[in-house]
């Protein structure tokens, strides 16, 4: 045993992975919470099973329902926390969720500088109702939140297509779309795949995004 | 009053390389001469080809560069990173800076004590005077992450301090293998268990022993290559 012991981590290096879920009332039509629901598990599942990485896979969720945004799931090691489902009500208080997203990268003590680089996911049907651009700038602009990776869906024909391309803020990026729950599943898997081969590279934080594979069948 | 200084360094493959049967891509160096102690530790970055060769080059150049500089120190400080950049660009041809891509961490300690520290990249430089608790000179890790780095061969940002440790010091210089996963709030016994337990040690002992504990770190799922570097000064005799 090593004397290093006494002056190290005892843990290792997390890559955190925060989730942006809306969960307005309109996501309780049609099957979509309980599919986002069933696919946020299912990754987080997939995460607490992975063994060949460099990096401990952390996740937290952040929901936007009713007037505010909340930390639903607390930033953990995948296979430390279960996942409680969420539950849809009320409006879409996005700009909220960036507020607090930006606060959580930031904070040293959640996220130490030995982390990998995040990944923020942002999943929505419909429009935000609440001052969004100035929460989303000022989450671009922070110094480490910038350096997030970003995945974007929109589910349904509701979804706010320009708000989620401005969130990824990258000409080259796209937003995927999703009109139905198998699809939710199917961005979930991508998304999953992508942490993961990250996490088992030379060097997690410049391993590419996985670009989805034909028989991932997404819209974008 | 001039110091004595001794140095000793260690360096480990990785699980990561280990287990793909690739070579260290860290180096590292010391030297003792009339400029005073010099300790060097570059890590080649990962993704690039010639790496290894990069991080050896980068030691080699700041040996070459200080050989050259020490006596009239045209420039300044800035004048010697300058000088550490365009012997590597030299050294490393043909390959490019590009494939060649490492960082660069110096601690220059000179006879009469004062200390030079330099760095491009990521991994830290600390100093220990005696009595005071430990100073950061290059580290930790400001608002980027683990595993981002500037290096030579990137157009980078040199962080330069100067230092009196004319009353005798401990410096030490890591690359991120060791250094992303040190705990801020031990660091100050981490250097005094370097000096107490190896500083005395017979060399090829010292080496050994060093090299063992790296080896066994115990931070789970780690994989960097792993290099240290110390310079302990203290006041009773010449820099040799």
């Amino acid at each position: 045993m090593s004397t290093f012991r006494e002056f190290t981590s005892p843990t290792a290096r997390p890559l955190p992975v925060i989730l942006l879920a809306d969960v307005s009332g309109s996501m309780s039509a049609d099957g979509k919470i309980d599919a986002l629901n069933a696919a946020v598990a299912e990754m987080l599942q997939t995460f607490a099973t992975e063994d060949d990485t460099r990096a401990q896979i952390h996740v937290a969720a952040i929901i936007f329902g009713g007037d505010q945004a909340v930390l639903h799931h607390a930033l953990a090691p995948a296979a430390e926390a279960p996942w409680q489902p969420m539950r849809a009500a009320g409006k879409t208080p996005m700009g909220a969720a960036f507020g607090l997203a930006r606060e959580m990268l930031e904070d040293r003590q959640q996220i130490p500088s030995r982390a990998y680089r995040p990944t923020l996911i942002l999943v929505s049907d419909g429009q935000p109702t609440d001052e969004w651009e100035s929460p989303l700038k000022a989450l671009l602009a922070s110094e480490r939140a910038s350096k997030a990776a970003r995945f974007a869906m929109g589910i349904g024909a509701d979804a706010d297509k320009a708000m989620l391309s401005a969130f990824l803020a990258d000409p080259n990026a796209r937003v995927f779309e999703a009109h139905e729950a198998r699809e939710i599943r199917k961005f979930f898997q991508w998304v999953t795949m992508s942490v993961t081969t990250r996490s088992r590279s030379a060097n997690p934080n410049s391993a590419p995004p996985i670009p989805p594979t034909p028989d991932t069948d997404i819209q974008y | 009053m001039a110091l004595h200084a001794l140095y000793f360094g260690v360096s480990v493959q990785g699980p990561w390389h280990l287990s793909r049967h690739l070579p260290n891509e860290d180096a590292w160096l010391g030297a003792r001469g009339r400029f005073g102690a010099i300790a060097a530790v570059s890590d080649g970055m990962g993704s690039r080809p010639q790496s290894r060769r990069g991080a050896r080059a980068a030691c080699k150049a700041v040996l070459k560069a200080v050989r050259q500089w020490h006596h009239d120190e045209p420039g300044g400080d800035i004048g010697l990173v300058e000088l550490v950049s365009r012997v590597w660009h030299e050294d490393i041809a043909p390959c490019t800076a590009h494939d060649c891509a490492a960082t660069c961490l110096i601690a220059l300690m000179r006879p009469a004590g004062e200390l030079i520290a330099a760095g491009v990249g990521d991994g830290m430089i600390i100093v220990k005077l005696p009595g005071e608790p430990v100073q950061w000179l290059v580290g930790p890790r400001a608002a980027g992450f683990g595993d981002e780095t500037d290096s030579l061969g990137m157009d980078p940002s040199w962080r330069i301090r100067r230092l009196d440790c004319s009353g005798g010091a401990t410096v030490v210089l890591a690359t991120d293998g060791i250094a992303d996963d040190l705990l801020p709030e031990r660091i100050d016994g981490f250097v005094d268990w370097l000096v107490e337990d190896y500083a005395g040690m017979a060399p090829r002992s010292r080496w050994r022993a060093l090299g063992r504990e790296l080896r066994a770190w115990p931070t789970p799922q780690h994989l960097d290559d792993k290099t240290l570097v110390v310079i302990h000064a203290r006041t009773g005799g010449p820099v040799r």
